[in-house]
């Protein structure tokens, strides 16, 4: 399977969809959007915070994991990093597989994973 | 060692990134101990070379030790 995991202090672009085969039959794509509301309290934008080496090594271990629960040809993982303004994209996933069944459940488990022990914090200020 | 602490843990313990000397029998909940002798770790984890280790096992070889609060990315 191939595997994109990339860390950007910049706005998320969605990257050129390049199919790796002529057998992908499904391209399923998230961006998690940072809302206003966050516990009760208007914010401006909230501000990501990843130690990137070991947010790196636990995601290439959830995709390989995944990758035969749900057998997928493709993932491109994409995670903002500093300070991210309401209404834009934290979080970009695309997933590529021969049907929807398989990246549809690699995308919702790869999910699930992110927010279980992926190093990755979002804070309401800077440090 | 560089001990690395995140988010929560860094407001706790004071500091993002500190060099500590130590001992490869220590475990890393005595390093942290010794650092912050009242540090509640009962909600964090610890890593060592990036991959995530039990509070009591010895630091050993590892150069790089990171304090892990709950995650929050996404």
């Amino acid at each position: 399977m191939h595997v994109e995991i990339h860390f950007t202090p910049d706005p998320i672009i969605a990257p050129p969809e390049a199919l790796p085969s002529r057998e992908i039959g499904a391209a399923v794509e998230f961006r998690g959007i940072v809302r206003e509301m966050e516990q009760g309290s208007a914010l401006q934008g909230l501000y990501y915070e990843a130690y990137e080496p070991m947010a790196r090594a636990v995601l290439q271990k959830h995709f390989g994991e995944l990758a035969v629960l749900h057998p997928c040809a493709a993932v491109i993982f994409i995670h903002r990093t500093g300070w991210v303004p309401v209404g834009e994209a934290s979080l970009f996933l695309r997933v590529l597989s021969a049907h929807r069944g398989e990246a549809l459940a690699f995308l919702a488990d790869a999910i699930d994973r992110l927010k279980q022990d992926v190093p990755v914090w979002k804070l309401v200020q800077a440090p | 060692m560089t001990v690395l602490a995140f988010a929560q843990a860094r407001d706790l313990f004071g500091f993002g990134s500190r060099e500590v000397e130590c001992d490869p029998a220590e475990t890393p909940r005595g390093l942290l101990l010794r650092l912050k002798p009242d540090a509640n770790l009962s909600l964090l984890r610890v890593a060592l070379d990036c991959e995530f280790a039990d509070w009591d096992q010895p630091l050993g070889t590892a150069t790089e030790m990171a304090i892990i609060p709950p995650v929050s990315g996404g």
